[in-house]
């Protein structure tokens, strides 16, 4: 467990990491480095994309499953790594 | 009918002769005597007893054939017809013969029936028809009130009797007249039939038409109270109204008639009001996955054996939050996916603490394995040149940031120079930090592993030693760590089972770790309890495979290991630990006499004292596994067999400090290097007994080197200052790169990746340097010839 939290330091440590949310599988923000209006619009938005990704990948084929998505953008890169119980934000 | 057969009777009394036919429907006559109605009869619509409206049928009658009497018994199954509704069809085949009425100039006037079973004309509409022919009053609803009838009969009576002065007597006249609506069927049906084929031409012909009359239908019968006079029965109904009327006479005061009235009650309203029913609406999208989850799982489920009271239970462990979280625990572990018993869940885990649900997911794996991938990729951006240089990929210039672009330049300006060196990344973090690297392998399966092992074993403190296993995809921090008690001299991982990492330390033990990313805490298998370990440090390990013994399939691994207590040892798995064979002494051998001169013989002497002398390191013939070679504290480098325990094969001499390292060249299984720390590096052949080359540049001791495997003539070497790497074809007497170590720094260990061009250096600092080699020119001709060359032309000096 601790190796989890030194892990979790040394991703916000890294060059160019803004924030880490994990967020339940409903959405809800559990543990965030980011303020609280951020993480929960984060939270929000993004476990609906999950959703819609996950459900993409299972509709082609049900025994795939999503296991980690990237989102570019001009300004920053979000990654999630979605699970069955939870997923990991990082912005 | 009667009422009005007796009305009739009053103004006309004409009787009429009744001859009776056979006839199965009942036919009473009226006895012309009663001017009064002798019943009344409501018509039920769906009674079955056999009633009919008589004073229904009565203006009907009268109306249809004026006052003639006869009609009722005609009209008795006609009007029985058109009076209700419910037509009961009494299958009675009334045949003509029964019953023939006559009037008094025996003019035929039976009636004929209205009603003729044409099968295909409109049957019913034809029955009103006939009754609206002469009549002006309303349908004969059998739905009518029950009042009407009642209130008919009087209608009906004054009808009649207006109807009396004005119609006239005369039969025929009637008899036409009631010809005509007779003849309306017959019309009728005529006219369909002409409809049929209508054509001029058919129109002209003359067609016969054959008219007969059907049976009749009675489709209700009621028999009537009235009774003809001359029928059967006639004496006895007569009798019987005789009777009656004495009875009437005698008794009456008794009886009184009376008529009563049923009195209709009045309706209530009663209001009903129920709430209204709540209708929700309920929908849901499904998908495909969504559909194919709880099959598959279903199945899971059912031979794993978790069942639904565990979700039904979550209802009633909602107050007691404590057991609330051991259910979310199991809830949580079982694979629930439908949606509903989710949502179940989610309400649960709101409830609980937020802290149980952190902890939970931290616990998983998948949580780490996540974080693991999640910090790979950030790393992977921000190394992203480096590591696509690593891998030989082309970097791709990001057209919008401009940093990018300034790499590019500076690669565009490194090829234009010659052989370099570029710093591709420095693995390091704060546990390797201050500890001094003293080996590195690749993991033979994987060769994005790199195991490093740390551990200060020249000065006299002893530091407990680290092992870090770095990846290639991780730049940050090592994929996984081992605290060693000592210093660690010799890392080897092992081909069959590349997990497994042996390690030998300063302290003369060898363990045997498996590198799996959550195995941190176990101990691997050790030889400390082992009476046969090595008394000093463990130079050097090295996994072997043996030759293929004719029965196994697989290659047999041994664990070799030189020690400085100068034994070469193989170990084997025994109990719990480690034992071991030794596979050869290294004794001290002293040359006393040297004889020189061309020949490489040269005489050697045991000395009684079988001293052993410490091994440094040692090195397998890369075709045959048998033959290896040791190179001792002493200077010689020994030729060894491992069938033979007893004696070296070959001695090499040169070297005059300890020999560091051996390494058989990859690409040419003659030929071999060495260096010392008596700072050079000697390039032998085998069973020459004197090295071809040496070379010499700094005046440092080399510590480590190794061939290129890519590169047949290059080379690269270790010493204190720096590093250097030799090009055999281009020069040999410089190194062709040289890279001085950051100051304060040495370096200590040396490795070629097999990946990509590139040279991975360990310092006493703990940093592990990966170099990336730049234009290094390979010449068209083959290497190993060159190599071949070099020795020849050397060796004929």
């Amino acid at each position: 467990m601790a190796e989890v939290e030194e892990t979790l330091k040394r991703i916000q440590g890294q060059k160019g990491v803004q924030g880490i949310i994990v967020a339940n599988s409903e959405g809800i923000p559990i543990k965030s480095t980011l303020d609280n209006s951020s993480t929960v619009q984060y939270a929000g938005l993004i476990h609906q994309l999950v959703m819609k990704a996950r459900s993409t990948i299972r509709d082609i084929d049900p025994q795939n499953d999503l296991t980690f998505m990237r989102v570019r953008s001009k300004k920053n890169e979000i990654m999630i790594a979605p699970d069955k119980d939870f997923f990991l934000i990082v912005i | 009918m009667s009422a009005t057969g007796g009305k009739e009777g009053g103004k006309r009394r004409c009787s009429l002769l009744l001859r009776p036919y056979v006839s199965r429907t009942l036919f009473t006559a009226a006895v012309c005597t009663y001017t009064q109605p002798r019943s009344l009869v409501v018509l039920l619509p769906s009674s079955s007893s056999r009633t009919t409206s008589v004073s229904h049928g009565g203006p009907r009658g009268a109306h249809q054939r004026s006052r003639q009497t006869t009609s009722v018994l005609g009209c008795h199954s006609r009007r029985s017809l058109g009076g209700s509704k419910v037509l009961e069809k009494n299958v009675v085949q009334t045949s003509r013969q029964a019953v023939r009425v006559f009037d008094e100039v025996n003019n035929d006037v039976t009636p004929q029936p209205l009603y003729q079973a044409d099968p295909g004309a409109v049957q019913p509409m034809l029955f009103v028809d006939e009754m609206s022919v002469g009549s002006a009053s309303d349908q004969p609803t059998a739905t009518g009130s029950f009042t009407l009838p009642f209130s008919r009969s009087v209608f009906g009576s004054s009808r009649i009797s207006s109807q009396s002065t004005t119609e006239s007597v005369d039969d025929e006249d009637m008899f036409s007249k009631r010809d005509i609506p007779l003849s309306f069927p017959d019309v009728k049906v005529k006219k369909d039939t002409e409809k049929e084929q209508v054509t001029e031409d058919m129109l002209k012909n003359i067609t016969e038409v054959f008219i007969s009359e059907t049976d009749t239908f009675s489709l209700l019968d009621m028999p009537s109270t009235f009774v003809c006079v001359d029928a059967d029965e006639a004496e006895a109904t007569i009798a019987r109204n005789h009777q009656y009327e004495e009875v009437c006479r005698v008794s009456r005061d008794k009886h009184v008639e009376r008529s009563v009235q049923t009195l209709t009650g009045t309706t209530k309203n009663k209001h009903v009001q129920s709430n209204g029913l709540m209708v929700v609406d309920a929908a849901t999208n499904v998908t495909v996955c969504d559909m194919y989850e709880p099959l598959s799982d279903a199945e899971q489920e059912e031979t794993a054996g978790i069942c639904n009271p565990v979700k039904t239970d979550h209802l009633e462990g909602v107050t007691d939050s404590s057991r609330g979280a051991d259910r979310s625990v199991s809830v949580g572990s079982t694979a629930t996916t439908v949606s509903a018993s989710g949502s179940l869940k989610e309400v649960e885990v709101k409830a609980l603490n937020a802290e149980t649900q952190w902890k939970l997911i931290m616990l998983s794996d998948k949580f780490q394995l996540c974080l693991q991938t999640v910090e790979r990729s950030i790393l992977q951006n921000s190394f992203h040149p480096q590591l696509a240089a690593y891998r030989q990929l082309p970097v791709l210039g990001d057209p919008e940031c401009p940093v990018k672009n300034e790499m590019v330049d500076q690669r565009t300006g490194g090829t234009d120079g010659g052989p370099s060196l570029q710093c591709l990344w420095v693995f390091s973090c704060e546990l390797s930090r201050g500890r001094s690297v003293s080996c590195m392998t690749w993991n033979r399966k994987n060769p994005d592993l790199l195991a490093v092992g740390h551990g200060e074993f020249d000065s006299g403190n002893q530091k407990p030693g680290l092992v870090s296993c770095w990846s290639i995809k991780n730049l940050k921090w090592p994929e996984h760590v081992i605290h060693c008690d000592s210093a660690v001299t010799a890392l080897d991982f092992s081909a069959n089972s590349p997990s497994q990492l042996a390690v030998g330390t300063h302290d003369g033990s060898i363990t045997i770790h498996g590198v799996h990313s959550q195995d941190n805490r176990s101990r691997g298998v050790s030889s400390r309890e082992s009476p046969n370990r090595h008394l000093g440090p463990v130079w050097q390990l090295r996994w072997t495979q043996q030759q293929v013994s004719s029965t196994g399939e697989e290659k047999v691994e041994a664990l070799l290991s030189v020690g400085a207590d100068g034994r070469i040892s193989k170990w084997f798995f025994f109990k719990d630990g480690l034992d071991c064979i030794d596979l050869m002494k290294l004794r001290r051998i002293q040359n006393t006499e040297i004889q020189t001169g061309g020949k490489r013989t040269e005489m050697m002497t045991e000395r009684v004292l079988t001293a052993l002398t410490p091994g440094l390191c040692f090195d397998f013939h890369p075709t045959d596994s048998s033959i290896y070679l040791t190179g001792t504290w002493e200077g010689l480098i020994h030729q060894c067999s491992c069938s033979n325990s007893q004696q070296f094969l070959e001695t090499y001499r040169k070297h005059f400090c300890p020999v560091n390292c051996v390494a058989w060249s990859p690409f040419n299984p003659d030929v071999f290097l060495s260096c010392s720390s008596d700072w050079t590096i000697q390039l032998w052949k085998q069973h020459h007994l004197k090295p071809v080359l040496g070379f010499t540049s700094a005046q440092k001791a080399v510590y480590d080197i190794e061939w290129s495997p890519k590169w047949p003539t290059v080379f690269g070497a270790v010493t204190e200052g720096q590093l250097e790497i030799w090009d055999l074809s281009l020069s040999i007497l410089d190194p062709v790169i040289v890279q001085p170590a950051a100051p304060g720094v040495r370096m200590t260990s040396l490795l070629f990746s097999s990946q990509a061009d590139c040279v991975v250096v360990g310092d006493t600092d703990g940093h592990v340097t990966v170099y990336q080699l730049k234009n290094l020119s390979v010449g068209e001709q083959s290497q190993v010839d060159v190599l071949e060359d070099l020795i020849c032309s050397a060796a004929s000096r």
